[in-house]
């Protein structure tokens, strides 16, 4: 008998084998990382090349569910939209209902339980993303989020999703400090993603949030600058092994 | 008794409400805002029966909200109202339709240009350059008829809307101590003591 | 009103692919009736079964509206009031129930003791107040566990303002204050059967309200000690009570305070016409 056929159907040993494969198309997604500092929380994520024929505006791995929410994702983007869109209208029926905007717990939850659901309802496959939730609360402390296609949902001080992602959350375990000022969250985040981006600042996307709850897309020239400064960084210190052997 | 005001000028909308909420004879509230941003330059008024007046206007203010986040910029005062308006006359034709009258006050985010329109329970949508709702059509319609002209600065929009609160106070049975006056621009919306 | 069931998706798990095609509407009420069920959804539940006809408001009509022969007679008579000062909420109530001019209780609890951080106060119809206060208790505790903090009274008033609005027409009648200590601080909300929810610092509902509001108001600032605004708002339900046939009984007094709630105090409206009696009025000079 083939367990991966219906999905509803566990396997002897216990396994959805069809939501394992969706892991594994998160697995073949571009990466995305998350790093929380002292006073705000960034999002980096690493971007197709974009054909030449075609406009990189219309390609987009961050998206904005509320105001002082935001999620990048792993996997299938069409699926993507579907979830985020859904996130969105759950943003604004909150606010409706509670007049407070969602806490970044309360959208992640719904987030993953939407992904749950997806895993135990006939007719459906499951999403085939991961998803990295970021914001801030009314308590102004940075929150940062995972979820991924079973539904399973937990906070993080910095994580990794989609390709090469085991290489970069390995990378951001060993340089994560705590209590990170601005500019090192930013330079973690984008130093964590050039482990695995070799074309440097072109295919790399950053997002920042700050206690403001205001989010701010690094530009291209701001990137790059960062990049210089890692670039010149590891040739110093490469440079400095050389000299001492 | 309650009272909607709107004015254009020549890059804003001067608005006005009553901010008194009275049953029956008892005045439970003076100082309640009958106003939402719908959005940073768009701003709807409402007054009408108790209860559908905020959950039609959070619904619609919730909606425009969506409306951002999902296309990244935000509805023009023409597409709000059209958008109102087509709410309304859907809920017209329900088991239990809204009865708000509501004014729909923006800027054109770029040139400034303002647009205000005058929405009823029935569904009527008209563009107008100056608006009241209630009793107040009946008392400041022909002073706003008499001094409202092309291209008014701030300062005259706010000595006419002046005037025609002045009236009320004269002429008007019911007691409407205060109002609140927000004036929407391309700086977005803001509150204004007169 | 839709009548979804909370966990529908497990009776009927093709629901959800249902769902796909609603998700194309574009409006949040079109989407939000067919959504997941998470916390707002759950809300939703239990939902009354309304007559299964076109338009039950109009059904109804010969039984709520005000000229109707057979209109259902509800409990209207009371004087409750809240406010709030400097030193947290005062809620004070009478006890009188009527039905008519029938005296049906003098001992009625017109504060309902949603949780140990939320108060509500019962005017119109009896049992419509108590149960929808009591469902909204429990949604409280169910917001409280799955968000693991204490919901506001902003959104608790919501709620109640929500639910009794999806029955608008339909003959419900509740005034009530809903007031509590949250990380804002001290809030008051009033919301009635029409879906009216206001925020101020002052309110007063039922029959004998505008006598309650003359003493209160007259008597009111911010700074009162708790001593003195527990002390006035006695006084407003008894002036009340004197005034307003439909109110008396006892006066029961409530102050909410950053702790949560505690009872001050339930005297008999009798006792306190004497204990007036004696005292001498308060000066008016200048």
């Amino acid at each position: 008998m083939s367990y991966d056929r219906a999905l509803t159907v566990f396997s002897p040993d216990g396994h959805l084998f069809q939501v394992e494969y969706a892991v594994e198309a998160v697995r073949k997604g571009t990466c995305a990382v998350g790093v929380r500092g002292a006073n705000i929380v960034v999002l980096g994520v690493e971007k197709k090349t974009t054909l030449k024929l075609q406009d990189p505006r219309t390609v987009r791995k961050i998206a904005l569910l509320d105001d002082h929410v935001c999620m990048a994702f792993a996997g299938l983007n069409a699926d993507a939209r579907v979830l985020i869109n859904k996130a969105r209208i759950e943003c604004q029926s909150h606010r409706l209902t509670v007049e407070d905007p969602v806490s970044i717990e309360y959208i992640t939850r719904y987030i993953a339980g939407v992904q749950q659901k997806y895993t135990q309802s006939g007719g459906v496959r499951p999403f085939g993303i991961s998803t990295l939730i970021i914001g801030f609360d009314s308590d102004k402390v940075p929150k940062l989020y995972q979820t991924d296609p079973s539904g399973i949902y937990s906070a993080w001080k910095a994580n990794a999703i989609g390709r090469s992602s085991k290489t970069v959350r390995e990378f951001l375990e060993k340089n994560y400090k705590e209590n990170m000022s601005d500019d090192d969250s930013i330079k973690l985040a984008i130093r964590s993603l050039l482990e695995i981006v070799q074309t440097g600042s072109k295919n790399i996307e950053v997002s920042v949030m700050g206690p403001d709850s205001i989010l701010r897309n690094l530009t291209p020239e701001e990137v790059e600058a960062v990049v210089t400064v890692i670039e010149a960084e590891n040739a110093a210190e490469a440079a400095a092994r050389q000299s001492s052997k | 008794m309650e009272v909607l005001l709107g004015i254009t000028g020549k890059d804003f909308v001067l608005t006005a409400s009553d901010a008194t909420v009275a049953r029956g004879i008892v005045v439970q509230k003076r100082g309640e805002d009958k106003s939402r941003a719908l959005n940073k330059h768009n701003l709807m008024l409402f007054t009408g029966e108790a209860g559908d007046t905020t959950q039609f206007a959070e619904y619609i203010q919730c909606n425009t909200q969506l409306y951002r986040m999902r296309n990244g910029m935000d509805l023009s005062t023409k597409a709000v109202a059209s958008y109102v308006r087509k709410e309304l006359a859907t809920s017209l034709r329900s088991r239990n339709p809204y009865t708000v009258n509501l004014l729909i006050g923006g800027v054109d985010p770029k040139t400034g240009t303002p647009s205000l329109y005058w929405l009823d329970y029935l569904s009527s949508s008209v563009k107008l350059n100056y608006a009241a709702h209630g009793y107040a059509s009946y008392f400041c319609m022909s002073t706003m008829d008499r001094y409202w002209k092309e291209g008014l600065s701030l300062d005259e929009a706010v000595n006419l809307l002046k005037k025609c609160l002045e009236e009320l106070k004269v002429r008007f049975i019911g007691n409407l101590p205060k109002f609140v006056v927000k004036v929407t621009d391309v700086n977005g919306i803001r509150e204004i003591e007169i | 009103m839709e009548t979804t069931a909370t966990l529908r998706f497990l009776d009927a798990p093709a629901s959800i692919a249902a769902f796909k095609h609603a998700a194309s509407e574009d409006d949040i009420e079109a989407t939000a009736s067919a959504c997941v069920d998470m916390a707002p959804r759950e809300f939703a539940h239990p939902t009354f079964d309304i007559p299964a006809i076109n338009n039950p408001v109009e059904f109804l009509k010969h039984q709520t509206s005000v000229d109707a022969k057979n209109r259902i007679k509800i409990q209207h008579g009371t004087t409750t009031l809240a406010f709030k000062f400097n030193h947290g909420v005062i809620v004070a109530v009478d006890s009188r129930a009527t039905g008519g001019s029938y005296i049906a209780s003098q001992t009625v609890k017109k504060v309902i003791e949603i949780n140990p951080y939320l108060l509500g106060t019962m005017a119109g119809g009896a049992a419509d107040c108590s149960y929808w206060e009591r469902e909204l208790g429990r949604r409280c505790r169910i917001y409280e566990l799955n968000n693991k903090e204490r919901i506001s009274v902003a959104a608790a008033s919501k709620l109640l303002a929500n639910m009794v609005y999806a029955y608008k027409g339909m003959g419900l009648s509740m005034g009530t204050m809903v007031t509590g200590w949250d990380k804002t601080g001290p809030q008051l909300y009033y919301v009635d059967s029409d879906g009216q929810r206001l925020k101020a610092d002052l309110f007063s509902v039922g029959s004998g309200s505008t006598y309650a509001y003359g003493v209160l108001d007259a008597g009111y600032k911010p700074d009162l000690t708790p001593a003195e605004a527990i002390d006035l708002a006695r006084r407003s339900i008894f002036y009340a009570t004197y005034r307003d046939a439909y109110s008396g009984g006892f006066v029961s007094i409530y102050h909410v305070k950053e702790d949560g709630w505690e009872f001050i105090s339930r005297t008999d409206v009798n006792d306190l016409y004497y204990q007036y009696a004696a005292e001498p009025k308060p000066s008016l000079a200048a």
